[in-house]
C-alpha cells in the first residue's frame, strides 16, 4: 500500500513537469477563461452557451491530458529504466502499475479540478447578468440549482477520464505510446457512439450477420462513454438526480477496475 | 555463491552479465530454467528487501536532488525518521557526495550518477548487492573509491555479485569468478584456482648473472627466460626455486622476485573465450 502510495506521488511530481501537458492545461484554461467573451447569436441563450461551451472545453481538454499522460506514464519508466531501480526494491509489479495509475489519476482530478474552478469563476461573474437577460425571456432557475448540476457534470467527467486514463494505460503496455494514443482515441470517439453502435448491429437496419455480430460485441465491450456527458440534461435545466451519478460512477469504477486487471496481465508477463 | 565474498561475473560486451542481473531480479524471465535467491523465486519481493542494485548507466527520477531521491527509495522499504536521515547522510559520505547533496540529479555527470546509484543501492543496508559496472564513468579517484566500498562491504560480511569487464580492476578485488561467454558460463572457480591453472609452478627472476652462473640456472630451473637484463626462470615447487637462489646468491647474483607463477586475468579470458578474434 504504502509503495504503491509512493510511487503515485513521484509520478503526480513528474507530471507536473511535463510542459506539453501543462501546455494543454493552460490553454483550456484561457479558452475557458474567455468563453463568455464569445458572441452569442441568441440573446437569452447566452448562459446555456456558456455552460456548453465550458463544460465541453473540460471534457474535451481533459481528454487529451488523459490520453497523452496515460501512454506515456509506463513507457517512460521503461525508456529511462528508472523501473530497473524501483522494480529491485521490494516493489511488486501491481504496485507498481497501480502507482502509476493514481499518480496519473491525481494528475487528471487536478487539472480538471483547475479547469472546473476557472470556469465556475466566470459563471459566477457572468451568470447573474446573463440570468437577467433570460428572465425576460422566460422562467429560471437559482444559480444554486444550476450550480450543483455544474459540479455534477465536472464530477462525471473526471469519472470517464479515469476510464479513458485506464484504456491508455493499457493500451501504452500493448503498443508504442504513438500507436496507443491513437488506439485510445479511437475507443473514446467510437465509444462515445455506442448507441449509433447498437442501431447498426441491429437486423433492421440491413446489417448482415456478421457486422451485426461485430458491432454487437463493440457494443458490448467499449466504454459508453456518452453516460457521463450530462449537458443535454442541464442545458434543458432538469434536475440531475443522485441516482443517476451513482449508477454512472459505479460503472465507471467496475470498468477501471477490469481495464487495470487485463493491463496487469500483459505487464506481468511483460520483460523490462 | 558463497556468502561474504566478491562474485565476480565477466565476459564480452553482449554476452549477457547485465541480462544475467536482470534475470536475478526478476526484470525479465527465463525462457527456459528457474532460479532462487536467498531461497525464493526469482521476482519475489521478499528477497528484495536483502539486496541492493547498482544498474548499469543509472537513471533515477530526475527533479529530485541526492537526498530526495535517497529518502524515495528509502520509503519503499518502509524506512523513515531520523533513522532515514542518518542513513543517508553516512551514505552520501561514503560515495563522496554528501557536498554536492542539493543537486538535482538532472545536472549530474556520469560519475555523479553512477555514486548516487551506489547510495541507493546501500539504503537498507542490504545482504547482497549486485552491481552491474559500478565504476563505469568514474574517474580514477572515485573507482579506487568505489572499489574501497566494496572490499569494505565484504569486510562486514555482505555478499557482492559484480558484472564489469574491467579485468585488471576485478583480478585483485574478486576471490572468485564466473566468465561469460554468448550467454553461457565456460569458466568459474576461485580467483586463485583460474589464475594458477593446471601447472602450478614458480618463477624467480634474477639480475646479474655472469656466463657461469646462467648455465648453473639452467640446469636447476625447468625453463630460463632472457628479458634484457633479467633472467625468468621456472622452477617445479617452492624449494627447488630456493635452492636455486641460495646457490646462485654466492655469486652475486641478486635475486629480484619469486613469486607462484599466475596467470594474468586477461590470459585466462581471452582462453576462455576462445581467443582473440582474428
Ligand atoms: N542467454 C541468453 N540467451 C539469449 N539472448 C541473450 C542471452 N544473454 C544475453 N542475451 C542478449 O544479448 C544482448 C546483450 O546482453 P547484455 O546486455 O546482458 O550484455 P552485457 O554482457 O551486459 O554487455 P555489456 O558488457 O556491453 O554491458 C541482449 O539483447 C540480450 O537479450
Ligand atoms: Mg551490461
Amino acid at each position: 500500500m504504502k509503495a504503491i502510495w509512493r510511487i503515485a506521488k513521484a509520478t503526480f511530481h513528474e507530471a507536473w513537469r511535463r510542459r506539453f501537458l501543462n501546455g494543454i492545461l493552460v490553454f483550456a484554461i484561457l479558452i475557458i477563461g474567455s468563453s463568455w467573451t464569445f458572441t452569442y447569436l441568441q440573446p437569452g441563450a447566452e448562459l446555456k452557451m456558456l455552460i456548453d461551451t465550458g463544460l465541453g472545453a473540460i471534457r474535451f481538454f481533459g481528454m487529451l491530458i488523459a490520453i497523452f499522460l496515460g501512454v506515456r506514464l509506463i513507457p517512460d519508466e521503461l525508456e529511462r529504466q528508472t523501473i530497473h531501480t524501483l522494480l529491485a526494491k521490494p516493489v511488486t509489479r501491481v504496485q507498481f502499475m497501480l502507482g502509476k495509475f493514481f499518480g496519473g489519476l491525481a494528475t487528471v482530478f487536478t487539472n480538471v479540478a483547475l479547469m472546473g474552478i476557472t470556469f465556475f469563476i466566470v459563471y459566477a461573474i457572468k451568470a447573474p447578468q446573463f440570468q437577467n437577460a433570460a428572465a425576460e425571456e422566460g422562467p429560471t432557475y437559482s444559480m444554486q440549482f444550476m450550480s450543483a448540476n455544474i459540479a455534477k457534470a465536472i464530477g462525471l467527467c473526471f469519472f470517464e477520464l479515469a476510464v479513458l486514463l485506464s484504456i491508455a494505460v493499457l493500451a501504452s503496455i500493448l503498443f508504442s505510446w504513438i500507436l496507443a494514443s491513437i488506439f485510445s482515441f479511437f475507443i473514446y470517439f467510437v465509444g462515445q457512439m455506442a448507441d449509433f453502435l447498437r442501431e447498426l448491429a441491429s437486423p433492421e437496419h440491413g446489417a448482415d450477420p456478421i457486422s451485426s455480430i461485430v458491432f454487437n460485441v463493440l457494443y458490448r465491450i467499449l466504454p459508453h462513454f456518452e453516460i457521463f456527458d450530462i449537458r443535454e440534461k442541464i442545458l434543458l435545466d432538469d434536475f440531475v438526480p443522485w441516482g443517476l451519478l451513482r449508477n454512472v460512477t459505479a460503472q465507471a469504477i467496475i470498468y477501471v477496475v477490469v481495464v487495470l486487471m487485463l493491463a496487469y496481465l500483459f505487464f506481468n508477463e511483460r520483460e523490462v | 555463491m558463497a556468502k561474504g565474498q566478491i562474485f565476480g561475473l565477466v565476459g564480452p560486451n553482449g554476452s549477457g552479465k547485465t541480462t544475467t542481473l536482470k534475470l536475478l531480479l526478476g526484470l525479465v524471465f527465463p525462457t527456459s530454467g528457474t532460479g532462487e535467491v536467498f531461497g525464493y523465486p526469482l521476482g519475489s519481493p521478499i528477497y528484495k528487501e536483502r539486496i541492493g542494485f547498482v544498474p548499469e548507466g543509472p537513471y533515477f527520477y530526475d527533479y529530485l536532488n541526492a537526498v530526495e531521491l535517497l529518502r524515495f527509495y528509502g520509503s519503499l522499504f518502509g524506512l523513515g525518521g531520523a533513522r532515514l536521515q542518518e542513513r543517508i547522510e553516512s551514505l552520501l559520505k561514503l560515495v563522496g557526495m554528501w557536498d554536492r547533496r542539493d543537486r538535482k540529479v538532472v545536472n549530474y555527470s556520469r560519475g555523479m550518477l553512477q555514486r548516487i546509484g551506489l547510495a541507493q543501492a546501500l539504503i537498507n543496508e542490504p545482504d547482497l548487492v549486485f552491481m552491474d559496472e559500478p565504476t563505469a564513468g568514474l574517474d580514477p579517484i572515485g573507482a579506487i573509491q568505489i572499489r574501497e566500498v566494496i572490499r569494505r562491504l565484504r569486510d562486514d560480511g555482505k555478499t557482492v555479485f559484480l558484472c564489469s569487464h574491467l579485468l585488471k580492476e576485478m583480478e585483485p578485488l574478486c576471490d572468485s569468478v564466473a566468465i561469460l561467454n554468448r550467454g553461457v558460463v565456460c569458466r568459474t572457480g576461485t580467483m586463485t584456482e583460474l589464475l594458477t591453472g593446471e601447472d602450478s609452478h614458480y618463477v624467480a627472476t634474477f639480475r646479474g648473472l655472469a656466463e657461469a652462473s646462467l648455465q648453473q640456472l639452467q640446469s636447476l630451473a625447468m625453463s630460463v627466460e632472457q628479458n634484457e637484463e633479467e633472467y625468468t626462470a621456472s622452477f617445479r615447487d617452492q624449494s627447488s626455486a630456493v635452492t636455486a637462489a641460495e646457490t646462485l646468491a654466492g655469486s652475486g647474483v641478486e635475486l629480484v622476485a619469486l613469486q607462484p607463477y599466475r596467470l594474468s586475468l586477461e590470459e585466462v579470458f581471452i582462453d576462455a573465450v576462445g581467443g582473440m578474434p582474428q
